[in-house]
């Protein structure tokens, strides 16, 4: 057995980001995959062929759907991440939650914080500092996974050290599936409370 | 050898003509028919020059000739005198179950046994709302014909971006019954806004402010490069002008003390309202008078303050979806290029001063708002059609409503969330919870909500011929996929054995295919016509359509794609169903067009793929990002 065991590399030809023209990388250029994007629905949508046979309607149907979730997949940093992470094998659960304590302690804080927003005198300017907190960390998880995707891609890692970042970037997008949904909860009780004005 | 066909820049390869098509916006109050001639989009109207088309349906008793029906302004005018058997607003009751038909309605609806679908009892039978909007489009159907001189190749119709998949199904059941080939179900608002883009070249994002008779819609998209891409939608699918003529038949009926005013009384209110309300568009104040009958008046004054109180309550129902689609799309207020206002109740100074408060913008209502929707019908049905084929606009539109599937406790797991785009196909596996599990029941629900009684019941799946197994080896995939239509086609497949389970499918509000086929047979629409003579022609003409779009695609890639003896089998299979199409057996026509299907199988694959490779190809990334910058 040799130490230096040659890491994986991702060759399979139609993933989303060939689909979409893009390099594998977790860093992606936004005008690109939009450009990309338009050009691919312009000559599958459907609309394209409401002429056409039958079975090139349904081909056009079926195409222009999975144009569709490459592009939902893709623009998303956490479905991204997920996506890159399945692509390794590496799937993540729905309730899966083995990211460090200190973590927890800090998310069930911002919840309890979001849980008491009514009671303040200003519940409008409370969610907001929330929002801006949440935001700040779902930002540094998106610098932190472009890092660990940049090594993970790599060409010259080594297979040992391409499962420590894998194991590292799926903690980070379990965070951010944590602080996406926090995000969510905050934007739902801002839209209440703005309806209640 | 064949020779090369060359056509001129712009043209189809095909040697056809100018096919005729329409765009209809079928409409609670009113509705309109409009088609692109010389390259401009416009109304068509009446005999009378007139544009609209009143909603209105009224239902004669049987005589010797058989049923009759009235549709539009005269029908409008005998409301009054006939409420009971003149529909109006059917497109309230679209795709709707008798549970949700709550709101205080002068007709006597029934519902039979074996039927999901609600009838109002008129004097020419029982009547669906499907079967009513069928003689609204019939009559603009009609109306298309006779001005462009021939029949219609295919329609668009426009629905409120806010409706659900049962309202959709129940749009082109009406179509089916009216015998139009419906090209696509768009949204009204993404209508609008290509009548509204095309003619200002505008890039940037657009909100589209959708009041009508009966529903109302937000929707929010960016146009780039004549992508018009929806990033949301909201809306109420029964909230419209119609609720401000009942918040001032609410008035008058507290004022005058009317409290159990007949179906006659009911209507004249209704219509005095409506009369106010357009008047209070352009004065402070207006006269109403009311013939409560046995020679007694009751009248009085209504100042626009007073209106403004009634109907300022319901103006702000409409800026609670609003801040919902600015949040969905992700976007914030100043990022807006312009509000459009479309829809006849946006004539309200209330509505237009509302919006702009909440938009910080003043809206756009430069374009006649009853007209905008059918305008964008037609250029997109222009388009579809096949007369501008080198045409680079395209529609994205998305879901307005969440699709969920119930799961264990009465809860709704989301498989496609709202506004994602279409079409979209998700797949969700299942397996069996019994030893030898051969069905399943999958309950398919639309809504944002988490309880199954919260949510709008789509349809009830059954899943039979799962092969025995022990309780959880079985992996059964369902696919979801909603088309660009926005209708929803549910697939099944046990993944272990590969085998492909049937489902059957109980819609829960909707018309069966068993009874559509008895509306067509016994339709007032369709009473003279022969139901045999009609498929035969619309199997004829379907056969005609594949042998003309193989024959097109043969043309362009035939040589490339194909060797000459593959070539040469689709050519006889072509030739074959030209032949079949001359007989007059339906049934044998459409065996050939399944067959036909077949043999061009892998052809259509190929073609496919090469049209993706092509359409990225030619400019590397790198070129990309240097001309975007």
């Amino acid at each position: 057995m040799t130490t230096h065991k040659t890491a994986s590399k991702i060759t399979v030809p139609d993933n989303y980001f060939s689909l979409l023209g893009l390099p594998l990388s977790f860093n992606i250029d936004k005008k690109t995959l939009n450009h990309n994007y338009h050009e691919l629905q312009k000559t599958v949508h459907p609309d394209k062929f409401a002429s056409a046979s039958d079975r090139e309607r349904m081909l056009s149907v079926q195409k222009a759907a999975q144009i569709n979730d490459a592009l939902e997949t893709l623009k998303n940093p956490q479905r991204r991440s997920a996506y890159l992470l399945s692509l390794f094998s590496i799937e993540l659960g729905e309730n899966d939650t083995s990211v460090d304590s200190a973590f927890l302690m800090e998310q069930m804080e911002l919840r309890e914080e979001l849980s008491q927003v009514e009671d303040s005198n200003d519940p409008l300017g409370k969610l907001d500092d929330i929002l801006a907190h949440v935001k700040s960390r779902i930002k540094a998880a998106v610098i932190a996974l472009d890092t660990l995707f940049q090594a993970i891609l790599a060409d010259d890692i080594t297979a040992q050290e391409q499962q420590k970042r894998l194991a590292q970037a799926k903690s980070e997008t379990l965070k951010m599936q944590f602080l996406n949904r926090l995000q969510e909860e905050a934007m739902n009780k801002e839209e209440d409370l703005a309806n209640q004005l | 050898m064949a020779l090369l066909q060359i056509s001129e820049p712009g043209q189809s390869t095909a040697p056809h003509q100018h096919k005729l098509a329409a765009g209809i916006d079928l409409g609670t109050t009113n509705s309109l028919v409009a088609s692109v001639r010389s390259g401009m989009a416009e109304t068509i109207a009446d005999k009378q020059g007139r544009d609209l088309l009143p909603s209105v349906v009224q239902f004669l008793a049987k005589d010797e000739n058989g049923y009759q029906t009235i549709v539009g302004y005269e029908a409008q005018q005998n409301a009054v005198n006939d409420p009971t058997n003149t529909i109006v607003s059917a497109k309230r009751y679209m795709g709707r179950g008798l549970d949700d038909i709550k709101e205080h309605s002068v007709y006597d609806f029934v519902q039979d046994e074996d039927s999901m679908v609600p009838r109002i009892r008129t004097a020419a039978g029982d009547v669906s709302a499907v079967e009513v909007s069928a003689e609204i489009l019939t009559a603009l159907k009609q109306r298309a014909s006779d001005y462009l001189g021939g029949d219609l190749t295919g329609v668009v119709i426009t629905v409120p971006a806010y409706f659900d998949d049962a309202q959709r199904q129940a749009t082109k059941d009406a179509a089916k019954l009216a015998g139009l080939n419906v090209l696509r179900l768009i949204n009204e608002p993404t209508a609008a806004a290509v009548a509204y883009g095309l003619d200002s070249g505008n890039e940037g994002i657009h909100v589209i402010y959708d009041l009508g008779g009966g529903t109302f819609d937000i929707s929010i998209l960016k146009l780039t490069r004549g992508v018009f891409e929806v990033l949301s939608t909201a809306g109420d699918s029964s909230l419209g002008g119609d609720d401000l003529d009942q918040a001032v038949v609410n008035w008058i009926m507290s004022e005058a003390g009317i409290t159990d005013p007949s179906a006659t009384l009911q209507r004249q209110l209704h219509d005095k309202a409506r009369a106010a309300k357009e008047s209070l568009s352009e004065q402070e104040r207006v006269q109403l008078a009311i013939d409560l009958g046995d020679a007694n008046n009751w009248s009085s004054e209504l100042t626009l303050e007073q209106f403004e109180k009634l109907i300022q309550p319901i103006i702000r129902k409409t800026i609670v979806p609003c801040r919902r689609a600015l949040r969905d799309a992700g976007i914030d207020a100043d990022e807006i290029e312009d509000v459009v206002m479309v829809g006849g109740s946006t004539r309200v100074p209330m509505v237009r001063r509302m919006v702009g408060e909440f938009f910080e913008t003043e809206p756009l209502v430069d374009i006649d708002p009853d007209k905008v929707v059918a305008i964008g019908a037609a250029r997109q049905a222009d388009l579809l059609v096949g007369n501008k084929s080198d045409d680079e606009m395209l529609l994205l539109d998305v879901t307005p409503l969440s699709l969920g599937l119930e799961t264990m406790g009465g809860l709704v797991e989301k498989v496609i969330h709202r506004n994602t785009t279409i079409p979209v196909a998700r797949a969700q596996d299942f397996t069996t919870f019994k030893d030898g599990q051969t069905a399943m029941a999958i309950h398919v629900l639309q809504g944002e909500r988490e309880l199954v009684s919260d949510c709008r019941s789509l349809a009830r799946f059954e899943l039979r011929g799962i092969p025995p197994m022990v309780a959880g080896a079985a992996r059964i995939r369902v696919t979801f996929q909603i088309d660009a239509d926005g209708l929803l086609s549910v697939s099944a497949r046990e993944e272990t054995s590969g085998v492909e389970s049937s489902i059957q499918v109980k819609p829960s509000y909707g018309l069966s295919d068993t009874e559509i086929e008895t509306m067509l047979t016994d339709s007032f629409s369709h009473a003279k016509d022969d139901i045999e003579a009609r498929k035969l022609r619309e199997e004829q003409v379907e056969a005609d359509r594949v042998a003309q779009a193989i024959q097109a695609a043969l043309n362009e890639d035939g040589d490339k794609l194909l060797s000459a003896e593959e070539q040469q089998v689709i050519r006889q299979s072509i030739g074959e169903l030209i032949e079949i199409a001359k007989t007059d057996n339906p049934r044998a026509i459409k065996q050939k067009i399944e067959d036909v299907d077949k043999v061009t199988a892998e052809f259509a694959q190929r073609r496919m793929d090469a049209s993706i490779n092509k359409a990225l190809a030619g400019h590397s990334v790198d070129d990309i990002t240097e001309g975007s910058k």
